[in-house]
């Protein structure tokens, strides 16, 4: 990790150096080591406290749309799932290619920081595991769209059958599946932290925070909580890329994954072969974005 | 000295609850909580010798959605019917230091400066509550920094753990001294020892801190400190002391009624106008925005912070935001410098 991260500061070093880049998109060092964060760094000199350790688990693209309507060129630190988040961005046309170099990392699977601090916190019984969950079905380690890689490619980290969740909740019976997703969504608190850490949420509107008319009551009731997962379901179908933050950070555990996984499933098995964000071609468009007259609508 | 033996705690709660909805540290399946300790939550685990429980007291009194009133359209008449104001008797069990001073920050803002919130009074008038002393601070507390007591939380009633040999009971108000006649077939007469305090393991620096931000409104350091946030409301609903709310309306039909939930300073439709324009157009005046209110505003108004050091919007932030790591900044900024 250590070579990692001093091989990305020197890359932005240079980039920064030869004028190719104005900002640089990664991680700034923090004590304890698990405390790393997202940066954003403005000069050379900011690069002082960039690193990169075991910890830089955040969807680094994210940030990108901080800087969406600016004309700063970017140079941006991606992991695998990140990048499939530059594809997201590049496709929804919310960032310019020309804008971008991308540094690829071939990740070997993250830690989970928040685990890290909860596990020490007192509060919360847990305790920190070798890989992040997102991080023990990662089909995608390494970067898909990148302008420099750094480091050994890496195999996909698979602990089980991709889909077993998801056919597991596709065996029950519709009472049973209500009743599942009734009572995860009872522990919903609204704090839409699965919408800010989503790289697929970039409306500049959200569907929820609009008020004439009020599309989603704001009361934390199972109907108004199950109206928010299912609007935000649908407006994931064909475009999540699977980097699992939503789940990762809901600050009470609801599996999110399932969902955007069963959408995965279903988005290739409907429209497919199809798997969102693993490539960028010019003009390229999510599945359900593009309409075409055979395709299959007997599921309506 | 009156002492509660550990054997009894779950009678005198059973006792208790017969009078009251009694609130009590509890384990769930991913965190912990409080909890009304009836039939349908009492077997889960206690927590009383935890640090703390990951989701506050708060709700009890503020709930996250509150129903006010009911109301009725006739044409161009609106009726209003019943009020929901809840003054049911409750006691919360188990406070720790910090949860107890969020508690005095939501009566200050709800009940003085010239405005009462009759829900909120309601409610609060009817609690009684039980501290218990902290005397051992976890790596994330840091309320002795901004001037709670660790071991004196400032409830009705303070547990003090003696070990073994029980909780001393200490009784510290009018409404204390009530409920403790209430449980006194629980409460035995022993000589106990309050344990040493240990010392935090953070240390945090907020002496003039709230001063200094007087002069910060416009400093680049919120920008840089914003970075890393991506203004989901996590740390507003995890906060023992945040307190905005906005208030909406149900309808179906011509009935209804209005309810306020909590808001979130995090999110743009927080401030956004009617005319379409927002003060706070970006995340990083969002950001700002929290944290004076947190370590200034308050501060100014009331004379002691928004901030009661539990630590746990550090352990519930997605990308690292550590309050501890914005006093520190603020602390170390240069103000000599003109901007």
């Amino acid at each position: 990790m250590k070579a990692i991260s001093d091989k990305i500061k020197s890359i932005a070093a240079g980039l920064f150096d030869a004028g190719k880049i104005d900002v640089f998109i990664g991680w700034e060092e923090n004590h304890p080591d698990y405390a790393i964060r997202p940066y954003i760094a403005r000069s050379k000199a900011d690069l002082e406290h960039m690193a990169f350790n075991q910890y830089a688990i955040h969807n680094s693209s994210t940030y990108l749309l901080k800087l969406r309507d600016g004309q700063e060129r970017i140079g941006i630190v991606v992991k695998g799932c990140d990048s499939r988040g530059i594809v997201r961005l590049l496709e929804d046309r919310q960032i310019q290619r020309e804008r971008l170099y991308i540094i690829g990392v071939c990740c070997p699977g993250m830690k989970d920081p928040l685990l890290a601090i909860k596990a020490q916190s007192g509060l919360v019984d847990v305790k920190e595991e070798e890989l992040a969950v997102k991080c023990q079905n990662c089909l995608v380690p390494n970067p898909v769209i990148y302008d420099e890689l750094i480091g050994e490619k890496q195999p996909p980290h698979m602990s089980g059958e991709r889909f077993a969740k998801v056919k597991a909740i596709e065996n029950m019976s519709y009472d049973e599946r209500y009743q599942f997703f009734e009572k995860e969504f009872a522990k919903c608190i609204r704090c839409y932290a699965c919408r800010q850490a989503c790289i697929a949420c970039d409306c500049r509107t959200c569907i929820y925070d609009e008020m004439r008319p009020q599309w989603v009551g704001r009361e934390t009731s199972t109907s108004d909580n199950m109206m928010y997962h299912l609007v935000k379901a649908l407006h994931m179908a064909g475009r999540c890329i699977e980097c699992g933050e939503c789940e990762r950070i809901c600050p009470v555990d609801i599996p999110l994954m399932l969902i955007n996984n069963k959408l995965a499933k279903d988005a290739n098995h409907f429209f497919g072969p199809y798997e969102a964000g693993m490539s960028y071609v010019e003009g390229q468009k999510p599945a359900l974005s593009v309409y075409r007259e055979d395709d299959p609508d007997d599921f309506i | 000295m009156k002492v509660l033996s550990k054997d009894k705690v779950t009678a005198l709660l059973d006792k208790i609850a017969q009078q009251a909805a009694v609130f009590v540290p509890m384990a769930n399946e991913n965190g912990s909580g409080f909890y009304p300790w009836n039939d349908e939550h009492k077997t889960r685990p206690l927590l009383l010798n935890a640090l703390n429980v990951y989701t506050s007291p708060k709700y009890v009194l503020f709930p996250q959605t509150e129903r006010m009133y009911d109301l009725k359209q006739q044409g161009q008449d609106l009726s209003i019917g019943q009020t929901h104001e809840d003054g049911s008797k409750r006691v919360i069990f188990g406070v720790r230091a910090c949860d107890a001073r969020a508690i005095r920050c939501l009566d200050d803002v709800f009940l003085t400066r010239g405005f009462v919130d009759s829900f909120y009074q309601a409610r609060r008038d009817n609690v009684t509550l039980i501290g218990n002393a902290c005397y051992a601070p976890g790596v994330n507390c840091f309320c002795e920094a901004m001037g709670v007591a660790m071991t004196e939380p400032e409830t009705d009633i303070i547990l003090r753990d003696a070990g073994d040999e029980g909780y001393i009971w200490e009784v510290k108000t009018e409404p204390g001294e009530k409920l403790t006649q209430a449980v006194a077939e629980f409460l035995s007469d022993k000589e106990l020892k309050a344990p040493e305090a240990k010392a935090f393991q953070t240390q945090v620096d907020y002496a003039g801190v709230a001063e200094k931000l007087k002069g910060m409104f416009d400093d680049p350091i919120w920008e840089r400190m914003s970075q890393p946030c991506v203004n989901c409301g996590a740390c507003t609903y995890i906060c023992p002391s945040c307190h905005c709310f906005d208030i909406q309306v149900k309808m179906w039909g011509d009935q209804g009624y209005r309810f306020r939930c909590w808001d979130s300073c995090m999110y743009a439709e927080y401030t956004a106008e009617a005319g379409g324009g927002n003060p706070r157009p970006t995340g990083v005046e969002r950001f700002r925005n929290r944290f004076l209110h947190k370590l200034q505003f308050f501060n100014e108004r009331y004379g002691y912070a928004l901030c009661t050091g539990c630590g746990r919007c550090t352990i519930v932030c997605p990308t690292g935001v550590r309050i501890t790591d914005i006093i520190k900044e603020i602390k170390e900024v240069d103000s000599s410098v003109e901007l």
